[in-house]
């Protein structure tokens, strides 16, 4: 049993995590949701120990079985801890490229846990020490071990470095990692995040497996509520350092009492909502793709490396019609974003045809932190577009005065406040910035803009916001969207045709309530019931 | 410049001797306490005293008259040498980064043949071909200190040409010229400043060793090099004639270092 009794952590003056209390019973899973910056993973790592030195603890306790690990006004006892972590008490966490050394071999790295803890997994008949015999011993631990997490050919994967495994493999042998001990408590943050939504669903479905066989505590950490609800057996909503809701998974979800978890459950994209339209098809295609092929080449740049021709997407065939949304889903890597880059001629190497119906098609990309120039102004940024236009054609040119009279305007169409207007992207949230964006691509009136993964950076409330915004200002502009997501019912929900993209190929493509109700390929099938 | 607000120790330190010395090279620009070239019989290796107060030189001129006017000597022609380098860095590096292709692989190979050889002697062979003076000085470092603002500006032009921000303004139609000197080069101002605050410092070194091999500022302008020079023949006899122009090339680096360490520093 952990029990965590009125934690509050603070960080110079700013306080992390406010008078929290959360108990997790042996064998529970404890899901804990909230948005970024709303003290979850402070408080998981505060209960592994392993939060940052700065943070001070300034009330309350955790306590694991009667046993005070941390207290209020006491030093951390480090070697306390030491002899909870990996043993009693380990961690999966969302990074797995970054939470293995990439120089070792991830086999030798699983087995570093049974070498620190030797005395407690090792019978006691073979402690006498015959070396070899106890590394065979652990080779065959770590072997099974890898086993009953699904890695197969868990001999290759033993002797395989970090950077050979995909995503996927390296979360399941993290979580070898932190089980093979059998721990009293898992502490997972954002185990999935990082991953494929099929990837995803196998993970958790491992986790759950785990939690069923060795009966430990788990506390689940996501900002995915419909993760949590799969999961967890209790719920904790959090918000700006304090839980504001706590219950039965189910109850959470069909009677939240909290205004603040009620606004988490309807942002959610779901398939229960739908924005209805239809583009008009009379008015003809706004773009052409004709058997479109995308090449990518490694190592094209430099002078003796010798070119390999990689084929990402394969004869692409589509159009959007005036007015509409295309959506195009599909996992990571398989080639939506080279497909869009190649539209909007980013990248050349391509075979087939494009014919654009519109003048200037822009983009928005998913990082809203990278896709906003640091140095300039807001202000400045919605002006450059218009700048650009009327240095290209003079008879597009406008005085200055009408182009920042156009920037206030796109400002106040992305629901952003005038005092932004001569702030830099640095002092803008997540959102602001992504508001932004959406406004620099749409201030000329391009036809057409294609939206790469738009609101997947950002938290549930942001990315309803997001949307609503886009869907929106299309119906105001008369934009067509091609929108690109991972996520099925983001897609769902913005578009009014989709196309299933699977390794390289547009593999099905249809009205969205037509796809939806009857899915042709297995993939479509999978991608529908996995969401 | 994003910062994180906070002075720091380096910074305070850096600047007070950086103003100290920029001071005293202004004011003997226009002023010294005696002449800088007046030669006196009766003077000669006068020890540091009231009336001369880092003493008298071999000719009986005052040495901290004539390192005052060395200084700014000194930081004059460092200044020029990193500004011409750094001009030429920002061109040089900001095409070849950007485009890539066969012009960048030529450059960067020249560029690689240039760092082969070490900086005083390759700006010795240009001096060499030049001849010597205050002006060939500035052309020869000029050249040698360029190759590193090449490799910065290019590196960091390198990054950030595939940056979603100048992706989206490629989209937009802005030009390649706005593209570069517009979009890319505030962002590099902050990695740039430090490498010109490093350059301006190997300058002031350069500058001095020149000097000191008599290849740099001629007799009988002063500069903290050919001073050092002179007053190698006279160690024994009068130490403080070399210890004053030693200890103010010191004194300039040291500030300088602080200072960009403190602007590193404040950038967080």
């Amino acid at each position: 049993m952990i029990r965590i009794e009125d934690l509050s952590v603070a960080f110079g003056d700013t306080e992390a995590v406010k008078n929290v209390t959360l108990e997790i019973a042996d064998g529970e899973i404890l899901g804990v949701v909230g948005e970024s910056g709303s003290g979850k993973s402070v408080t998981a790592l505060t209960l592994m120990g392993l939060v940052s030195e700065e943070a001070q603890i300034t009330s309350g306790k955790i306590s694991m079985d009667d046993v005070v690990l941390l207290e209020a006004g006491k030093k951390r006892d480090k070697a306390l801890y030491q002899s909870y972590q990996g043993d009693r008490m380990s961690m999966v966490f969302q990074e797995p490229m970054t939470s293995l050394n990439p120089t070792q071999k991830v086999g030798p790295q699983v087995e570093e846990m049974l070498r620190l803890h030797m005395d407690e997994w090792r019978n006691v008949d073979d402690a006498s020490g015959r070396a070899e015999g106890v590394r065979e011993q652990m080779r065959s631990k770590v072997l099974d071990m890898f086993a009953a997490v699904g890695l197969r050919e868990a001999e290759k994967v033993y002797d395989s470095y970090p950077h050979q495994l995909s995503g996927g493999m390296r979360q399941r042998a993290m979580i070898a990692m932190a089980v093979i001990l059998n721990p009293d408590l898992i502490v997972c943050d954002e185990p999935t995040t990082a991953l494929d939504v099929t990837i995803q669903n196998q993970i958790i479905a491992l986790l759950k497996e785990i939690n069923e066989k060795q009966k430990n505590s788990m506390l689940f950490i996501t900002h995915d509520l419909n993760l949590a609800k799969r999961i967890c057996h209790r719920v904790a909503v959090m918000k700006d350092g304090r839980v504001v809701e706590m219950g039965p998974a189910e109850e959470i979800f069909r009677h939240p009492r909290e205004a603040y978890t009620r606004q988490l459950i309807e942002a959610v994209p779901s398939r229960m909502k739908r924005h209805g339209r239809k583009g008009d098809s009379a008015s003809g295609n706004v773009l052409e793709v004709q058997d479109l092929s995308v090449f990518y080449r490694d190592g094209g740049n430099s002078l003796f490396s010798r070119n390999r021709k990689q084929c990402v997407v394969s004869h692409a065939t589509f159009d959007i019609r005036v007015g509409e949304v295309l959506g195009l889903v599909g996992e990571s890597g398989c080639g939506k974003t080279s497909l869009s880059k190649a539209i909007l001629g980013m990248n050349r190497d391509i075979e087939g045809d494009v014919v654009h119906h519109s003048i200037r098609p822009q983009m928005i990309f998913q990082d809203p932190y990278s896709s906003l120039n640091p140095t300039k102004t807001i202000g400045w940024l919605l002006q450059e577009p218009l700048r650009a236009m009327g240095r290209r054609n003079a008879s597009q040119a406008m005085t200055k005065a009408d182009m920042e009279a156009a920037a206030h305007d796109m400002l106040r169409k992305v629901g952003m406040e005038e005092k932004y207007f001569d702030r830099k992207p640095s002092q803008l949230s997540g959102g602001q910035r992504q508001r932004v964006s959406i406004g620099q691509a749409l201030i000329t009136g391009p036809g057409l803009v294609i939206a790469d993964e738009p609101v997947s950076a950002l938290d549930v409330t942001m990315q309803a916001q997001i949307m609503e915004l886009m869907l929106a200002l299309q119906e105001e502009m008369k934009l067509s969207y091609l929108f690109i997501s991972h996520d099925i019912n983001v897609i769902y929900q913005m578009s009014d045709r989709i196309m299933v993209m699977k390794e390289g190929q547009i593999i099905e493509s249809g009205d969205t309530e037509e796809i939806f109700r009857h899915p042709k390929e297995d993939y479509t099938k999978l991608l529908l019931a996995e969401s | 410049m994003k910062t994180n607000g906070k002075w720091n120790k380096y910074l305070i330190a850096g600047l007070v001797m950086t103003i100290i010395a920029v001071g005293i090279a202004l004011l003997g620009a226009f002023w010294t306490p005696y002449s800088t070239t007046a030669m006196s019989a009766a003077e000669k290796f006068c020890a540091p005293s009231l009336s001369h107060l880092f003493g008298t030189d071999n000719f009986g001129r005052d040495i901290f008259s004539r390192v005052m006017r060395g200084v700014g000597t000194t930081i004059l022609i460092s200044g020029l040498v990193v500004l011409i380098s750094g001009i030429m860095g920002i061109l040089i590096g900001a095409l070849t980064g950007y485009f890539g292709g066969l012009l960048d692989e030529a450059v960067m190979r020249l560029t690689d043949a240039v760092n082969g050889f070490p900086s005083i002697l390759l700006a010795l062979v240009i001096i060499s071909i030049l001849g010597s003076g205050r002006q060939n000085v500035i052309i020869s470092l000029g050249i040698v200190f360029v190759p590193s603002f090449i490799r910065i500006v290019r590196s960091e032009f390198i990054r950030l040409r595939d940056a979603d921000y100048i992706a989206r303004a490629r989209m937009m139609g802005v030009g390649r010229g706005r593209i570069l000197f517009v979009h890319i080069l505030p962002n590099i101002f902050s990695t740039f400043w430090v490498s010109v605050m490093i350059g301006f410092n190997n300058a002031i070194l350069a500058e001095s060793g020149m000097s000191y091999l008599g290849i740099g500022v001629q007799p009988p302008d002063a500069s903290l090099g050919n001073m050092l020079s002179d007053a190698q023949g006279y160690l024994a006899l009068a130490p403080w004639y070399a210890l004053a122009p030693g200890l103010t090339i010191v004194w300039i680096v040291l500030g300088f270092s602080l200072f960009s360490e403190g602007i590193r520093r404040l950038q967080g």
